[in-house]
Parts: structure tokens; C-alpha cells; sequence
């Protein structure tokens, strides 16, 4: 930790930044020459304030020296880009003007996760107060005054007329902060302990605990506060890193069991999770088409539209979905770019986890090791849950589509894990050298 | 011992590349696969934005009257329909409420991007330039259609009439009926879509081609063909004695003579007077699975080849008739049957033309807005069901039923033509019995087939002939 201030060149990534800057600006002119949306002062003040921050950001890593990975801020930048472009394109103006602040509020997020704590090790120390502090944040929507319900889900918090925020998605990095710390500790008891019995393919009862643990309180957000993305997500998270931690895939198999036992049971049980299955199952049904699965259906024929080259930026319209910039951006970005798009887009996601990932296998220590990986697959899963629901593969969930989506809790919380990420490969190259 | 994090690193990476290509090819299915189905969606609102911005395809009749058309109204077009009597036929294009009837078979036609025409499409698709939308014209005639609909009056049923020769639809009445204008026009759509779907006589369906019913005695079509292609001769005397029962096994079951007949009967006479002693007599000799066989030959229980969905109907709930009540009621038409008008319109038809069974259509022509035939709807007909001298022998029968002594069918007839037909009175669970009548006409070549049904009817097939034979009659232009 020393001789961080000496000031780092980052020639590709500033390199990558003028086309992220490309992108911005040309994305604005193709929606507003299509006729989209209306040339105002916001269509200038937005791009040139979005270019301001990267650049900043850019500014900032070289000189604190930062000798980290140089695509992942791009990336993520390039990505909150076509974001800001769907957002001019899709959602009323008062969004784009919210979304630029999260932008910019989600850039401080990313200076404040690079420089606190100074040293990264420490959130390994505390681990079960960040547990702690998770588990509370994700019960705050449930306090009064602060909580807030909207569209059915009481998973926001916010005060007075300030942005409202979803603390189930900061949640996200507790929990893996958490997980990477305990599994470090704990993950030789777990991976050997059992020893390997003929014809047994389930672990002793004992070792099941942390999942059972993991899995109630899962259920319990889905059923507190129905919110089924974020039990999936934070399941899903749970049984990557056991994974990860112990390399038996015994370990995330039950998991799945558990998951698609209390997932059937749920459907059955509560209304709103029953709902789901029967529109995934037949959305074009008479009595779901204009009704509960009115959404999806819609969001699907925007992806008919779509084919192989795109109706054009501007061009489509995805504007018949509800809620399209949020739950069906993807769906809105494919009708509008095409396949070849879409396929470009999940490319850029793979590139961020790819980087990602092998920032994790080089990662010095265990800890550091699964946080980030674990952070990687955060990314990686969220984008195939909601890309999955926007195709049908699997019920809809209304999770945010990384960097993509409109919405702040999930700007900023994206932004922390690059930072994050950014900071894990910086500690392994100072280690390692070179 | 234990597998080191990078190695598992490596392997979650692989799953999560997986899952990404899986994911890209669900993508693929929806965006390229389905894309033309999507497209065609009748509740797509990219077909029906084009609503309201700019003019939609007239459909057209066949002597030229306008059936629906697209007048400017404030800043928009509004879509205006001539005869809410074609209201489930033709259908509707509400931008709220998506599209039915001919108005969603053609959606594409109507709004410039015809299949025929893939240069417009691509224009439209990559330019933004929107052609003029192309105009429909189908087979419906308003005479025709006029007469049907006055003939059926408010009674709830339907008629369906279609010219032999080239399977199009003359015309077709559901009722109860709605007004499309009002589904159409934004002022009056969420309350006249409300009354018309909390309606209990379900207006929306069209009974014609969507309605399942028990054939009755129109059904005796198909057994008289699969028992004469077995080698009945049509002039052997049968027995008949009211009540029949072919063996004691029966119990308490019997069939009954409508006119509690005894005495021999031919094919001719046993049309005449419908019955049922006859028919199941020959449907027993003729044996379950032949009669199963020739059923599914005239297209029961099949989904009909047709532009409009249809209803398939059923032969049997198992798809069998494998016990002898069944195959002796299933004979004369009860059992447990279910076909809609337009199927037995459809069984009229292949006996009006020779034993093949038709492709029924609505269109004739998409046309374009220089009025260029764009592409002709032609479908044709399908494989010989029966043979020509079966046909025959059934059309013959069928004019002694309306022409004959004491025929039953005798409402159908027409002074100076010579009108084949067949009444039905299908028994049913929901209350007084349905009257049928099927026909054809003239009986030697014939130009118009029709298939009546009033649901509950107190007078059943006698109240059906008379409507048949209006349409008939308006049909030849007399």
C-alpha cells in the first residue's frame, strides 16, 4: 500500500473512453433524428455531463495510480451509455434528468469504494457485522417512515421526496463480502469433511446448515416482500460461492433442489408467485394476454420486431411495453438494434465477466479470490435472469438489467463492484508485480 | 485434496459462457425464428399503430360493395363496417382491443405489406416508408348475406353458405351479433367491449366456423358414404321397427324411429323420413372404425384448412367408436359428436361437387391501391374423399328429402329448382333440441351449399329448411 500516489498512465483505457464518448453521442443523434424523442436542452447537457464523469473517473484511477485492470470501467461506462440512450429513448424526460444524476452519484460511489477502506482485507475482518448490516438494510423497507411500496413490492427506501432506493441490491456486495470471508475461512471443513461415501450424493446433514440458513432467508424476502429477482439472485450468489469455496457441485445442487421445491411450493401458496409461472407458461393465453402477461407478450413482440438487423434507433416501438425501461430494456434495445445488437450487447457483458473472472484467478489470497468472482457472477447472473425473463426462458423477475436499466439503486451498486474489481486487480499486480 | 478456487473459477466460468449462449439462442428463437409469427399476432400493436396514422384496406364484397373502409376523422382514420351482420366474419381492427375475423387473417394486406409483395415490406421495414395499404375482396355476396341474416332473424345460431365450386364463402351470420363500430371507435370501445364480452351469448365467437354442436340427422351424410362405399346398395329393403335394439346387451337403450316407423326402408326413403332405425342398422353393419375413418375424411375432428381459425370438433371424446350404442348413435348424429355449420357445410359441399372436399376462404384477392391483383386466393380442394358415383347416390337421396312424399325437409323446397338437402334435430344437454339444415342447390349443378343452425330451436330441422332454403334461393338469384 504504498506509493499509490505516484500517477499511472491508463492509455487504453482512456483510448476505450473517446468511443464510449462516440457511442453517448451518436446514440443521442440517431434517437432524436428519428424523430423519438424532441431535441432539448437535455439532449446535450446529458451527453456532455455523462462524457464529463467518465473522463473524471478515468482522471481520477490515473492519478491515484491505479495500476488495475483498464477495461472494466470502459466497459461498464459503455454500457451506462446505451443505458442513458435507452432511457432518451424510452422513458419520460424527468427519468433522463434522474438517471443522470444516479449516474453521477454512482460515479462517487465508485471513488468512495476505491478509496474506503483503504486497505481491502479489512472487510474480511468484520465479516459478520457486514452480514449483519445486510440483513438490516434488507429489512428497512419494512420500517416505517422510510419504507416505501411501489408497484406491489415493498422493497424501497426513501425520505421526503428524495430518490428512492433499493437496498436489496446493495445487499448484494454484503452478502458476497460476507461469503467470501466465512467460505475462506470455513471452506476446507466444508469440501472435505464428508467423506466421500459410494452411491451418496448428498453431503451429511450438518454441512447443509449454511444453506438451509441461506435458503430460509431467501424465502423470507420473497415472501416479506415479494421480491422474487432478488431471492433469486441472492440464492444464486449464495450457491455460486459455495461452489467456488468447496468445488463440490453437490453443494449448489441441493441448493437448486431447495430452490425449485420452495419455488413450486411458493407458486402454490402465495398469488403473486403463481401469477409469474402462469405467465411464463402461457403468456398468449385469452385471459393472460391483455392482462397479467400484457407485459411480457408485448415485450416478446418486441423482439419479433426486431429480426436479425433492428428496426432502426428510434424506429421500433417498444413504447407498447409498461415499464419497458426498466423490466424490457433489452427487449426495447433489440427490437430497435436487432439480433446482431443483442448479440453485441450480451458480448459486452461476457467481456466484463470474462475480465472479471480472471481477475479473481489471479487474486492473491482466497478472500480476494471469491469476492471477486464472486461479484463477476453477481453480473453474469443478473443479466441472464432478466435477459432469460425478457425470452421466456424463465419466469419473469423484475431484476435490473446491469448498467442498463433504468433505476439508481443499481447504477450505483454496479459502479461499487467495478470499483471493487478494479481495486482486487490492483492489489494483484502490485503483489505479483508486473 | 481439495480443489483449488481458480479451478473452480475456471469451470463456473464455462456454465455462465454456456448459459450466455443458451440465452443468445432464446433470443434467436423469438427474434428470428418466431418474428413472422409475431408479426401476424392479431394483438400486435405494430400492425394496428398503423390505425390510427393512416388509412387501412378496404374489404370488399364480391360486386364491389364496400364492406369496411377507413375515413378520415380529426387527426387519425376511423374504421367504418357496412354490416354488423359480417361482425364476426370480418371482424374488427381496434388499436385497444387488437384484431379479429378477416380483419386479423389479412392485418398485413391491409396496412401495405402484403406477403405478395416484399418490396413494400422491405420499404416499410427499412426505409420507413409506408406503402398504400392494399384492399381485400372476399367472396362474401351482400344478397346472399342479407338474406341469411333476415332469414335467421334474432334466433341464436348461425348460417353459413359457400360456393361448391371454389370453396368461398357467400355469406355467414352468427347471432347473437355486435356492432364492430362501436369496438372500433375510441369514444364507445371500453363500454361496448365490456357489454360484448360479459355478454352470455358470447357475440364474439362466430358460431359458424367456432360453434361445436351435435350434427343430428345431417350427419346420415357420412354414414349413407361409408356404408355405400362398403357395398350397401342404396335400393336393399331394411326392416325397421320402432324401437330397435340389435341385442339384449343393450338393457334399457333403444334407438327410436322419429315417426315411429314400421316397415322396409331404402336409402331414399330412409332420407326422406330421416331414419334412424336405418341409419344405424347400416352404421352397425358398416362397423365403428369405417365410420370413424370416413367421419375424419370429411374433415371432422380436424382443424379446417381455412385463413379464419375454426373449431376441429370432435368424433368421439376417445377419437373412437369402439362400443356398439355408440357407433349406432353416432350413426344418426347424436352420440358424441361435435362438428361447427361450417364443417357440415363443408360435408355438403364434397357431396355437392363429386366427393372432394373443398378449402374454404373467405378472400378472393388481395388488390393493390392501383388496383393490380396483388396475388388470387385459390386454395382449391382437397383429396377425393368419396367417390363420384357415392356423391351421387347421396345427392339423390338428398333431393328426394326435400322433393319426395312426406319428406321431412319439405321447408326447403323451391319452386322450378331442384334443392337437395337434410334436416337435423341434434338432441343436446342444453336444453330443447338444435335444428340443422344442410343443402344444396340446384340439386344437378349445383353453385351454393348451405348449413343452417338455430340453437334450442322448438321446431328443430323444420325451422332450419326454411332459412336454408331463403339463402339458397337468394343465392341462384331468384
Amino acid at each position: 500500500m504504498v506509493a499509490r500516489m505516484r500517477p499511472a498512465f491508463r492509455g487504453t483505457e482512456l483510448g476505450l473512453i473517446f468511443w464510449v464518448a462516440l457511442l453517448v453521442g451518436l446514440g443521442f443523434l440517431a434517437v432524436i433524428g428519428a424523430g423519438a424523442s424532441a431535441l432539448q436542452a437535455s439532449s446535450l447537457i446529458v451527453p456532455a455531463t455523462f462524457v464529463a464523469v467518465a473522463v473524471a473517473l478515468h482522471l481520477f484511477l490515473a492519478v491515484r495510480g491505479s495500476r488495475g485492470d483498464q477495461l472494466l470501467l470502459p466497459l461498464a461506462l459503455g454500457l451506462t451509455a446505451i443505458g442513458l440512450v435507452m432511457v432518451e429513448r424510452l422513458a419520460p424526460p424527468v427519468l433522463l434528468l434522474q438517471q443522470l444524476t444516479w449516474t453521477v452519484v454512482a460515479a462517487g460511489a465508485f471513488v468512495a469504494a476505491t478509496l474506503i477502506p483503504r486497505d481491502l482485507t479489512v472487510l474480511a475482518r468484520y465479516k459478520y457485522s457486514w452480514a449483519l448490516a445486510g440483513i438490516a438494510l434488507l429489512a428497512s423497507p419494512l420500517l416505517p417512515v422510510i419504507g416505501r411500496e411501489l408497484n406491489g413490492a415493498r422493497i424501497w427506501i426513501g425520505l421526503g421526496d428524495l430518490l428512492n432506493f433499493q437496498p436489496a441490491e446493495a445487499v448484494k456486495i454484503l452478502l458476497v463480502i460476507f461469503f467470501a470471508s466465512y467460505l475462506e475461512e470455513n471452506r476446507e471443513l466444508l469440501a472435505s469433511a464428508p467423506a466421500r461415501r459410494l452411491g451418496s450424493v448428498v453431503p451429511p446433514l450438518a454441512y447443509l446448515v449454511p444453506i438451509v440458513l441461506m435458503w430460509v432467508l431467501a424465502m423470507g424476502v420473497m415472501v416479506l416482500q415479494k421480491d422474487l429477482g432478488a431471492t433469486l439472485i441472492f440464492f444464486g450468489i449464495f450457491l455460486a460461492m459455495i461452489y467456488l469455496a468447496t468445488g463440490r457441485a453437490t453443494y449448489a445442487l441441493t441448493g437448486v433442489v431447495l430452490l425449485l421445491a420452495g419455488g413450486s411450493l411458493a407458486a402454490r401458496v402465495f398469488a403473486h408467485v403463481g401469477a409469474r409461472i402462469d405467465v411464463w407458461l402461457a403468456p398468449f393465453s385469452d385471459e393472460l394476454r391483455f392482462g397479467a402477461g400484457y407485459q411480457l407478450v408485448q415485450g416478446l413482440f418486441a423482439l419479433g420486431n426486431g429480426g436479425l438487423l433492428g428496426a432502426g434507433l428510434g424506429n421500433g416501438m417498444p413504447d407498447r411495453i409498461p415499464v419497458v425501461w426498466s423490466d424490457f430494456v433489452f427487449a426495447a434495445f433489440t427490437e430497435e438494434v436487432g439480433f446482431i445488437g443483442a448479440i453485441g450487447l450480451l458480448a459486452l457483458y461476457l467481456v466484463l465477466v470474462f475480465r472479471g473472472m480472471s481477475i479473481a484467478l489471479r487474486a492473491p489470497t482466497p478472500f480476494l479470490q471469491l469476492l471477486a468472482a464472486g461479484l463477476s457472477f453477481g453480473l453474469a447472473f443478473q443479466t441472464l435472469v432478466i435477459v432469460g425473463g425478457n425470452a421466456k426462458l424463465i419466469p419473469l423477475t423484475g431484476v435490473t438489467l446491469p448498467f442498463l436499466s433504468y433505476g439508481g439503486s443499481s447504477l450505483v451498486t454496479n459502479f461499487v463492484i467495478i470499483a471493487l474489481l478494479i481495486r482486487v486487480s490492483d492489489i494483484t499486480v502490485r503483489v505479483r508485480g508486473g | 485434496m481439495i480443489r483449488p478456487i481458480a479451478a473452480n473459477i475456471r469451470s463456473l466460468t464455462l456454465v455462465i459462457a454456456l448459459a450466455f449462449l443458451a440465452t443468445s439462442m432464446g433470443v434467436a428463437y423469438w427474434s428470428l425464428v418466431q418474428a413472422a409469427e409475431l408479426s401476424a399476432d392479431p394483438f400486435n400493436p405494430r400492425l394496428l399503430a398503423t390505425l390510427r396514422d393512416r388509412p387501412r384496406g378496404a374489404i370488399v364484397a364480391a360486386d364491389g360493395t364496400v364492406l369496411a373502409s377507413s375515413a378520415r376523422s380529426g387527426s387519425g382514420y376511423a374504421r367504418k363496417y357496412a354490416d354488423r351482420s359480417l361482425a364476426q366474419a370480418i371482424g374488427y381492427a381496434s388499436y385497444t382491443y387488437g384484431t379479429s375475423g378477416v380483419e386479423a387473417a389479412y392485418a398485413e394486406s391491409l396496412i401495405g405489406r402484403d406477403a405478395a409483395d416484399p418490396i413494400s415490406q422491405w420499404r416499410a421495414r427499412y426505409l420507413g416508408e409506408q406503402s398504400p395499404p392494399a384492399s381485400v375482396r372476399v367472396a362474401i355476396v351482400p344478397a346472399v348475406q342479407r338474406a341469411a341474416a333476415a332469414a335467421l332473424g334474432d334466433r341464436r345460431g348461425a348460417v353459413i353458405a359457400l360456393d361448391p365450386r371454389t370453396g368461398g364463402i357467400l355469406a355467414s351470420v352468427s347471432q347473437p351479433g355486435y356492432d364492430p363500430n362501436l369496438i372500433v371507435d375510441p369514444a364507445t370501445q371500453d363500454l361496448a367491449w365490456q357489454q360484448v364480452n360479459g355478454n352470455v351469448g358470447k357475440p364474439l365467437i362466430d358460431r359458424a366456423r367456432q360453434g361445436l354442436y351435435p350434427p343430428g340427422s345431417t350427419f346420415k351424410l357420412v354414414t349413407a358414404a361409408a356404408a355405400l362405399e362398403r357395398g350397401l346398395d342404396p335400393k336393399a329393403k331394411i326392416r325397421v321397427d320402432d324401437p330397435y335394439q340389435a341385442d339384449p346387451s343393450w338393457g334399457s337403450y333403444t334407438v327410436k324411429s322419429p315417426s315411429q316407423a314400421h316397415g322396409d326402408f331404402d336409402l331414399s326413403l330412409a332420407f326422406q323420413r330421416s331414419e334412424n332405425i336405418y341409419f344405424a342398422k347400416i352404421g352397425l353393419q358398416t362397423g365403428g372404425a369405417r365410420l370413424a375413418e370416413y367421419a375424419a375424411r370429411f374433415g371432422i375432428g380436424s382443424v379446417p384448412r381455412c385463413e379464419l381459425s375454426a373449431a376441429k370438433g370432435q368424433i368421439a371424446t376417445g377419437g373412437q367408436l369402439d362400443r356398439p350404442i355408440l357407433v349406432a348413435d353416432t350413426s344418426f348424429g347424436q352420440g358424441e359428436l361435435l362438428v361447427s355449420p361450417l364443417q357440415m357445410a363443408l360435408v355438403t359441399a364434397t357431396i355437392a361437387r363429386g366427393g372432394s372436399l373443398p378449402v374454404p376462404h373467405y378472400a378472393t384477392a388481395v388488390v393493390d391501391a392501383a388496383g393490380n391483383t396483388l396475388r388470387l386466393i385459390e386454395p382449391g380442394a382437397l383429396a377425393q374423399a368419396i367417390k363420384p358415383e357415392t356423391a351421387a347416390t347421396i345427392g339423390a337421396a338428398m333431393v328426394a328429402a326435400v322433393e319426395g312424399p312426406g319428406a321431412f325437409a319439405f321447408g326447403a323446397r323451391i319452386p322450378g329448382v331442384r334443392v337437395a338437402g337434410k334436416t337435423g334435430t341434434a338432441e343436446n344437454a342444453s336444453g330443447l333440441p338444435h335444428g340443422w339444415f344442410v343443402g344444396f342447390a340446384p340439386a344437378e349443378s349445383p353453385v351454393a351449399v348451405v348449413a343452417v343452425l338455430i340453437e334450442n330451436s322448438p321446431g328443430g330441422g323444420e325451422d332450419a329448411a326454411p332459412v336454408g332454403a331463403a339463402v339458397l334461393r337468394s343465392a341462384l338469384g331468384r
